[in-house]
């Protein structure tokens, strides 16, 4: 596994100047966090037992609501009926990528390292809400998109993965590394 | 913009949706017994109703799975939405 603390993820002609935090308006701040692990985890919930080796493995359980994620060790965020991303900040982080496979092997299910393919980008303050509103079609207001909630939608038409914080107050944007480029200058224009 | 109710991830704007054509159709089970005319039919032929029509769609911005929506072709009313298979089909 590759050491990500000093991982490039090839945005950096485009923040070079501001390094990986950017002050993108006078309410809202852009942290690209490249140092947390990605894991997609595809398998079948209802099969005996998978969700139990899930749950020894990571150390919490997975969330099986729509839209939901689960917090702990690692942030797990619910993609579909039968997959799951783990975003990982933990210092043995690359190691639950083979402890999760070596559990999961005999019950049909799939791990996959996906850090290299996806950027996360941090944003926080309190005008976040609004700028995500601007692209995307998602109800951004407290009262329907709650903490710890995640979805899958469009923002500016890229396809992402927003969630929010427990606290209810950053928002975590997961998109494709091919489309990162693009995403943060409108998210810089649109800010 | 239509709403959809995307049986997994509730009502979401019909932007994140893309559209399956007609659903209920299944493939033959021994194609090679079939005349050229039935396989034409039904690799090609489509109900084109004015009214109710059941339809597949995928949810691809969001949870990727496909499911039928009946769907009223003159005032666009989504009637209801439903899964194709066992409540966990991908």
């Amino acid at each position: 596994m590759t050491d990500l603390s000093q991982r490039r993820h090839g945005l950096e002609t485009l923040v070079g100047a501001h390094g990986d935090r950017e002050q993108l308006s006078a309410t809202v701040t852009l942290e690209i966090r490249a140092a947390v692990r990605q894991l997609n985890l595809r398998g079948d919930p209802g099969k005996a037992g998978l969700r139990t080796a899930a749950e020894e493995a990571l150390g919490q359980a997975l969330p099986v609501q729509p839209n939901a994620t689960t917090a702990g060790p690692h942030t797990i965020c619910w993609l579909g009926p039968d997959e799951w991303l783990v975003l990982s900040a933990t210092p043995d982080a690359a190691n639950v990528a083979t402890a999760l496979e070596q559990a999961l092997s005999k019950h049909g299910a799939a791990v996959n390292d996906v850090s290299g393919g996806q950027v996360l980008l941090h944003l926080a303050g309190s005008g976040v809400r609004d700028l995500l509103a601007k692209g995307c079609t998602l109800d951004f207001h407290p009262r329907a998109f709650a903490p710890g909630a995640c979805a899958q939608s469009g923002l500016a038409k890229a396809n992402v993965l927003i969630r929010l914080d427990e606290d209810g107050e950053a928002f975590d944007v997961v998109v494709r590394r091919s489309f990162a480029d693009y995403l943060l200058r409108w998210l810089r224009h649109a800010a | 913009m239509l709403l959809i109710d995307c049986p997994w991830c509730g009502e979401r704007a019909e932007t994140e949706f893309s559209y399956g054509g007609e659903a209920g159709i299944t493939r033959p089970k021994d194609p090679a017994a079939l005349s050229d005319a039935e396989w034409a039919d039904y690799l090609f032929m489509r109900n084109n109703p004015k009214g109710a029509h059941r339809e597949l769609w995928n949810h691809s911005q969001g949870c990727r799975r496909w499911f039928g929506i009946e769907r009223d072709t003159l005032t666009y009313r989504i009637a209801g939405t439903f899964r194709l298979h066992g409540k966990d089909e991908g």
